[in-house]
């Protein structure tokens, strides 16, 4: 049977601070080696001073996972050398002296499957190696230190995923769920990285590092499996190792382990004493948290009646979520979340257009209040909200500037269709002949009123208008 | 002007109008080019230092307030940072390493106007008991040039016991501190763990060491460390003692007190000189009103051995970050590869440096670290069970602060073993976290003899007590050179 | 005890390139097996590890705060802003 597992690092992008010193969380534009100070760069005599709203932010996101926090954590050290590490070890946690890591023993459900966690850690991310010169000799390595210390909390999962698909859609239920708790914006680049490790049926594991990406994941796991299927096949053993994603090639590579495998040595981190996490403040957390996305999900379709794909859109992305509670009331939430999922989408589809756009929630509360008032059309929202989205101006503004008011006045639309009737003769005795043309005759009216004529009463209009003729 | 008075009896004199701070420091300049040259306490020496209690002068003499410390001359360990300043650690590694940041302690005296006068020589990165390892030469014992001044903060003894600054800053990690300066006849503390920050002190055991204040009083360690304790946000292992005046009521008394002479400490491996100054030292407690007792504690015949496989891991560690691609010293990279490089430039630590490196690599690793460096903690565990209880029977533990005499250079070079037993008795104390003081008590043909007396955590004030209670039985000869 | 080899793989482990390997290898030799008399010490331990703890509150608040000198001055660099390494193998 195949077994996936997976490491996931994620950058805790929403604090303010590294985790050890005061020097920006987020490093992502500052100019290298500008976001350092003496603690993150281990200059000798520095100390780590640890961040509180770190190991909350973990603790929140070891609750969401369903696992236990013990009530004393610790940290270690993890000794190697590499450039990218200023003090040649990493602060990290670990559980060999009884649970000290910030959660154990979780679970979530991937599309009804069980997934456990095996533990939850919180460690700093190491600096950034940039690699000048093109040929291997004359390479130069540079290092940039603006992303060590940058908090960091580690998921290590059982192997319990049986196809790189499952570990696709767990991986988008993670970036969602740690978005929604409002401690990642998942979507910046390296906010989230994993490691793999692979093995079928009657084969050794293999680790597989080096990915950079979710989707360069999904291909390293279907080459992993068709790689060791195929040694299967032909009776060669698959040994234990850990290989690298070749990103170029597309390939996993075996990883050549030069002097043999690496100690890390581990041993308490003396310069940060236990952490005593009090109950009553992991209660605190817990009743702050904010509401889980399959809590949303069903309160939307209890609660509003919203149906479940509208649901599921809404409820999942944080963007969309947190505009419907603030947009909605019992009357108009249906409505809302209509609009949201239907035909706010596509103008705020990407990071920059969010940032961009000038809606907010009262424009959509107005909106929806105005539909259901009759005031205009289901159809002219789509124009509507790309107004908003763009200028902010207010409904009331946007109506009258637009022209947009709903026409249901039988009055005027008895006029428009009888110049519509006069107009179109040939397609009004088609219409008597095959009642489902008149449709045609609907559009023509709609455009004569700009898309504001109400299009239940235009139809009826017409037909009466029609059978008059 | 007596180079040899108290820091207290200093601060009157300035106070007085006595001298001025730019004559005090100018002299002490004198004596250093006088006797350094032989007895090499400093590495570098502040330039500045002249000018600086030049503008102290001016204020004073302009009716502005200055620090308490009103300009005294303080030598500091070089493994402690100071701003702008070369800390070397007395090793090649670091040859050119400028500190871009004061050490906390450093902060703290320089807001009380403190001239730091120079950085002394150590043991390379607070490793050794007797300054031979340091890559710059080793310092002299002041009472005699021919035997080792102690260590690893032997350069800070000494710069106080040769007169050549009122105090100085050393760093006890297994007795780096007390036995210099036992070594040399003058007052040295190591704090309860965490009492003192250890922000700035560049690491060598991070679980156990701490900066200690050296000086020849027992009042003048006690003012010192009234102005460095303190809660500091940059170390998170720092305990609050709520602004304690350790120099209030130091001279209570010991009349009632109970004292218990850790028979260990006491027993086979011990000089017979050391010995008998420490029957005298008990007597005279029981003079003072004190009672003495022996007490065992089983775990210190396993102190040492715990000691040196937590430090050389933690050093194993904490000695990772010099591989001289950040700072250092110059080597050029061109032509080769990562580990190669690194393992090259690591050349450069001392030979006990490397040593210590290698068993630190091997105590931790997977497949011993269960029968050393697990067992090590155990020890600690158990001996810190072991004092507390005995804390429970007694107010202070007493000993000789080395087993031994001072020894000629080059004694104890050749046989590890040795070296490491030279720390038997002031371990305990970094084990356990608690405090501990050496008080000159002897000379004894010419050379010095200390003794130890430890007192359970955060009872500095107590442990004062003790010592200026001792120290007030003493009247020492001065130093020969 | 330990053997010479071991000690030599160590030395690599630690990133230290000996020269002079016999007279470090016969005194680490020597101070390893002073350690070993760590297995005589207790026959079994009951109590936990003593540790030092701090409650969550006296925790560092998460500010930003830039460092203010700038420090890639002060240390080694390469065109005025990277540190650099050594080609990786």
């Amino acid at each position: 049977m195949t077994k996936i597992g997976l490491e996931i690092h994620c950058q805790l992008t929403k604090l303010e601070s590294k985790l050890f010193c005061s020097c920006k969380a987020d490093y992502r534009g500052f100019e290298p080696n500008t976001n350092i100070c003496p603690v993150c760069i281990g200059l000798p005599g520095s100390l780590p001073r640890l961040n509180k709203k770190a190991i909350e932010r973990a603790t929140v996101i070891a609750m969401a996972l369903n696992c236990q926090t013990p009530q004393k954590i610790a940290f270690f050290r993890k000794n190697y050398f590499y450039p990218d590490l200023p003090k040649n070890f990493q602060i990290t946690q670990l559980n060999i002296y009884g649970p000290t890591s910030i959660g154990q023993e979780g679970k979530i459900s991937v599309e009804g499957k069980e997934v456990r966690i095996r533990r939850i850690q919180i460690e700093e991310d190491p600096g950034r190696l940039i690699y000048e010169g093109s040929s291997e000799r004359t390479q130069i390595t540079l290092v940039d230190y603006n992303r060590a210390g940058t908090p960091l909390v580690e998921i290590v999962t059982e192997p319990d995923f049986e196809n790189p698909k499952q570990v696709r859609l767990f991986l988008n239920i993670l970036s969602d769920l740690l978005e929604n708790l409002g401690v990642s914006d998942p979507s910046l680049e390296g906010a989230m990285r994993a490691d793999a490790n692979v093995s079928i049926e009657g084969g050794s594991k293999v680790e597989i590092k080096n990915i950079n990406s979710f989707y360069d994941l999904e291909k390293a796991l279907q080459f992993e499996l068709t790689r060791q299927q195929s040694l299967a096949e032909r009776k060669i053993e698959i040994i234990q190792e850990t290989r690298h994603w070749d990103d170029r090639r597309k390939i996993t590579i075996s990883a050549r382990s030069k002097e043999g495998e690496e100690d890390y040595r581990y041993f308490l981190e003396g310069d940060i004493p236990w952490v005593v996490i009090d109950p009553q403040i992991v209660a605190r957390l817990k009743k702050d948290m904010p509401e889980s996305i399959s809590s949303k999900r069903e309160r939307y379709i209890k609660d509003f009646d919203i149906p479940s794909q509208v649901a599921d859109v809404l409820s999942s992305d944080k963007f969309y979520s947190d505009l419907f509670e603030q947009a909605h009331n019992k009357t108009n939430a249906k409505e809302v979340a209509n609009l949201i999922t239907t035909d706010l989408m596509g103008f705020v589809d990407t990071k920059e257009k969010r940032k961009e756009s000038k809606l907010t929630a009262k424009h959509l509360s107005d909106l929806a209040n105005a539909i259901i008032e009759n005031k205009i059309t289901r159809n002219s929202s789509k124009t509507v909200l790309q107004t908003i989205v763009k200028t902010g101006k207010s409904i009331s503004q946007i109506i009258s500037e637009f022209d947009l008011g709903h026409v249901s006045d039988e009055k005027e639309l008895t006029r428009v269709i009888e110049e519509v009737i006069k107009e179109e003769s040939n397609a009004v005795e088609e219409a008597k002949q095959k009642p489902e043309t008149i449709n045609y005759l609907v559009g023509k009216v709609m455009k004569k009123t700009k898309g504001k004529a109400d299009a239940t009463l235009t139809l009826n209009l017409l037909k009466k208008k029609i059978a008059e003729q | 002007m007596n180079l040899g008075i108290s820091a207290l009896e200093y601060i009157d004199a300035i106070k007085n109008g006595d001298f001025t701070i730019e004559e005090f420091v100018s002299e002490t300049f004198d004596r250093i080019k006088k006797v350094d040259d032989k007895l090499h306490a400093y590495l570098s020496l502040n330039e500045k230092a002249l000018d600086q209690a030049k503008e102290l002068d001016k204020k004073r003499k302009a009716k502005e307030k200055i620090g308490a410390c009103m300009g005294m001359s303080v030598a500091i360990k070089d493994n402690i940072c100071v701003k702008d300043t070369k800390t070397t650690c007395a090793s090649k590694m670091l040859e050119k390493y400028v500190a871009p940041f004061d050490a906390t302690v450093i902060a703290r005296l320089r807001k009380q106007d403190t001239l730091f006068i120079g950085k002394t020589n150590l043991d390379e990165f607070a490793m050794g008991a007797t300054t031979e390892f340091s890559a710059y030469g080793p310092s002299k014992n002041p009472w005699n040039p021919e035997y080792v001044p102690g260590g690893s903060s032997g350069g800070s003894a000494v710069a106080v016991s040769a007169l050549e600054s009122i105090a100085s800053l050393g760093s006890d990690t297994g007795g780096s501190v007390r036995n210099p300066a036992s070594f040399c006849s003058i007052v040295g503390l190591k704090p309860t763990y965490g009492l003192v920050s250890r922000y700035g002190l560049i690491s060598y055991a991070n679980s156990i060491e701490q900066i200690g204040p050296m000086a020849r009083t027992v009042k003048d360690t006690a003012f010192l460390l009234n102005i460095i304790t303190g809660i500091d946000p940059n170390d998170n292992t720092t305990v609050d003692n709520h602004g304690e005046d350790y120099l209030k009521d130091i001279d209570a008394g010991i009349d009632g007190k109970k004292i218990g002479v850790i028979s260990e400490m006491v027993g086979k491996g011990t000089d017979k000189e050391v010995s008998s100054a420490t029957k005298k030292a008990l007597a005279k407690f029981e003079d003072l009103g004190a009672k003495c007792e022996e007490i065992s504690i089983d775990m210190v015949d396993y102190s040492v051995a715990s000691y040196y496989t937590i430090t050389s891991t933690e050093a194993g560690s904490n000695l990772a970050r010099y591989d001289n691609l950040r700072y250092g010293f110059d080597f050029d990279l061109e032509e080769y590869e990562f580990n190669s490089y690194i393992s090259k430039a690591r050349k450069n630590f001392g030979p006990e440096v490397t040593r210590r490196l290698i068993i630190g690599g091997f105590v931790p690793s997977t497949g011993h670290a269960g029968k050393y460096f697990l067992e090590a903690l155990k020890v600690k565990s158990r001996l810190t069970k072991e004092i507390n209880s005995a804390f429970k029977k007694v107010d202070y533990l007493v000993a000789p602060t080395v087993p031994v005499l001072p020894f000629k250079f080059g004694e104890k070079l050749d046989d590890p073993v040795a070296m490491f037993l030279i720390d038997f008795n002031t371990v305990t104390a970094n084990l356990t976290g608690k405090p501990a003081i050496s008080v000159p008590f002897e000379i004894s043909n010419g050379l010095p003899i200390g003794i130890q007396i430890i007192a359970d955590s955060m009872q500095e004030k107590s442990l004062f007590q003790a010592a200026y209670a001792l120290e007030s039985t003493t009247n020492l000869p001065k130093v020969p050179l | 005890m330990v053997s010479k080899e071991e000690i030599e793989h160590v030395a690599k482990l630690m990133r230290i390139e000996l020269d002079d390997h016999a007279i470090h290898i016969d005194r680490v030799q020597k101070m390893i097996e002073y350690l070993d008399i760590l297995d005589r010490a207790i026959k079994e331990i009951t109590e936990p590890l003593i540790v030092n703890e701090q409650p969550l509150e006296n925790l560092r608040e998460d500010k930003y705060e830039p460092y203010n000198d700038k420090l890639i001055d002060k240390l080694k660099h390469y065109k005025e802003k990277f540190i650099r390494a050594p080609k990786m193998v």
